[in-house]
């Protein structure tokens, strides 16, 4: 028979082998000196395990066994003075509280409770957005070489689906041209157009969108958006031009003046209600920067302005800037 | 003879029954938990606790093993226990160095035995401690029960409450372990 295997020996040492395994281990020579190895040396093992418990077994500063045992069972946690134990810590708990209330009453401690820090908001009120003014606007007009014409106003509308020129012949959903526009003084007339306006060839005006006029949009009106009229508007036809005030002269650009250049600057403006000029454009310009000079002293001016029926309104006008040298 | 309240009476004579139960069985115990363990604090705490553990249930202790066997069974709870709970606190481990290799061969071997046999045999202990602590729990256990205690199978298994053949896997895996650890050593 072969030698033991190494699980053969194992076995052989916590005595769960086979007879067969038992009596190899007895009769082979090389095993039986496997096994006495091992068991010796588990046999040392068992002895300096010994060795070292008995060492180290000192009851040296270890609390006995039946001193745990009473402190565990017999006393429990407070050792029988559960009541003085009671008072004591609710006697620690007033103390605690007694000395927080103590310490809120103590100078320092006022004196930094009074110290607040202020919180600093300030008044947005200047700040807020301007309500809009209420302001006529109007625009529309699709884009043809005439002006528009007289004619009677479309139906008003939130929102203008079919623009009032041209309506397709023999539509398969029948809609109403409509316009955005406030109320309007109502005409009969033939034709869509603006009642304001003067009898033409018919048109719906020179303007941009799909409604009457000269401006952008679905309105009526030289202005842009929905609505009636314009933003601005122009001298003439019960309107007043706006005077100027206060007109500080335009300063002489260095290379005009060293060019000796001389002419005039067309500016188109709008004068608003409040007098001040807005939206200055070039109309003619004369170049080396004395554009841009006019442009300056005009933004500087000040004018009464243009009066309809007695009230303020936008004007847009015209004004030549004249550089000369002298 | 005065009489005296049997209630109040009782735990004293409990307590002195008990006495002899723990000098008789608290150097096997430490033993245990110091060779399971490795660390002489740690294993007075939990004889000190396997003993007061005992006696609060001795009222449950039915004779139905031996009293060893019943402390035994404790005290292997209490290792359990222990290795779950030191488990969390792995920085303990850190901490605690490994037992200082002095007291685990600063033993006497047999006088008989040549120097070189002797420190053959120091290494091979050595080698078998080492070998010991990498075992997991259980293995470790079942294989100081075995080997330090010199209990056998039926034993074990009373103490650890596991079944015959699985102390018999355990024991032998355990076995494997070690001996593979001593041909490391050699």
């Amino acid at each position: 028979m072969k030698h033991l295997s190494k699980d053969q020996i194992s076995k052989c040492l916590i005595g769960d082998a086979t007879p067969e395994e038992t009596q190899h281990a007895w009769d082979c020579a090389d095993c039986r000196a496997e096994l006495t190895r091992v068991e010796s040396a588990f046999s040392d093992f068992r002895s300096s395990a010994q060795h070292w418990s008995q060492r180290a077994d000192a009851t040296d500063g270890a609390i006995p066994w039946n001193v745990r045992i009473e402190v565990a069972t017999l006393k429990g946690l407070y050792g029988g003075h559960e009541t003085i134990a009671g008072i004591g810590s609710l006697l620690i708990h007033v103390a605690a509280v007694g000395l927080l209330l103590f310490a809120g009453t103590l100078p320092p401690v006022q004196k930094a409770m009074k110290d607040f820090v202020p919180l600093f908001a300030p008044d947005l009120k200047p700040l807020q957005p301007k309500p809009k003014t209420e302001q006529s606007k109007g625009g529309g007009g699709s884009p043809q070489k005439t002006a528009e014409t007289k004619g009677e106003l479309p139906k008003v509308a939130a929102r203008s689906f079919v623009p009032p020129i041209r309506p397709q012949d023999d539509p398969k959903l029948a809609l109403n041209p409509t316009i955005v526009a406030p109320d309007m003084p109502n005409i009969n007339a033939p034709n869509y157009g603006n009642p304001l306006a003067g009898i033409g060839i018919p048109s719906a005006g020179n303007g941009i969108g799909t409604g009457i006029g000269a401006g952008k949009g679905p309105g009526v009106g030289p202005g842009n958006g929905g609505g009636f009229g314009g933003a601005v508007y122009k001298i003439g036809g019960g309107v007043s031009a706006p005077v100027p005030i206060y007109k500080p002269e335009p300063e002489y650009s260095e290379e005009a003046r060293r060019a000796k250049w001389q002419g005039a600057v067309l500016l188109a403006i709008v004068v608003d209600e409040n007098g001040v000029p807005k939206d200055v454009k070039v109309v003619r310009s004369l170049g080396l920067g004395l554009d841009q000079k006019a442009i300056e002293a005009v933004q500087k001016w000040r004018f009464k302005p243009g009066l309809k029926d007695g009230k303020a309104v936008p004007v847009s006008a015209n004004i030549e800037v004249n550089f000369r040298l002298l | 003879m005065p009489e005296s309240s049997p209630v109040a009476d009782e735990p004293l004579a409990g307590i002195d029954d008990f006495e002899s139960i723990v000098r008789e069985h608290r150097p096997r115990v430490f033993r245990f938990l110091l060779a399971s363990l490795r660390d002489k604090e740690s294993a007075e705490n939990l004889t000190q606790d396997c003993f007061v553990r005992a006696f609060k249930a001795r009222d449950q202790f039915r004779g139905e093993s031996k009293p060893g066997t019943w402390l035994m069974h404790i005290a292997a709870n209490l290792i359990r226990d222990h290795e779950a709970n030191s488990r969390l606190k792995f920085w303990r481990r850190k901490l605690r160095s490994d037992v200082d290799p002095n007291d685990l061969s600063d033993w006497i071997p047999d006088q008989q035995r040549s120097p070189e046999a002797i420190a053959l045999a120091r290494e091979q202990v050595e080698a078998i401690w080492k070998a010991a602590s990498t075992l997991s729990e259980r293995q470790r256990t079942v294989f100081l029960l075995r080997f330090v205690e010199d209990m056998d199978v039926l034993e074990i298994a009373a103490v650890t409450g596991m079944k015959e053949g699985t102390v018999k896997t355990h024991l032998f895996r355990a076995v494997q372990s070690v001996r593979l650890g001593l041909e490391e050593g050699k």
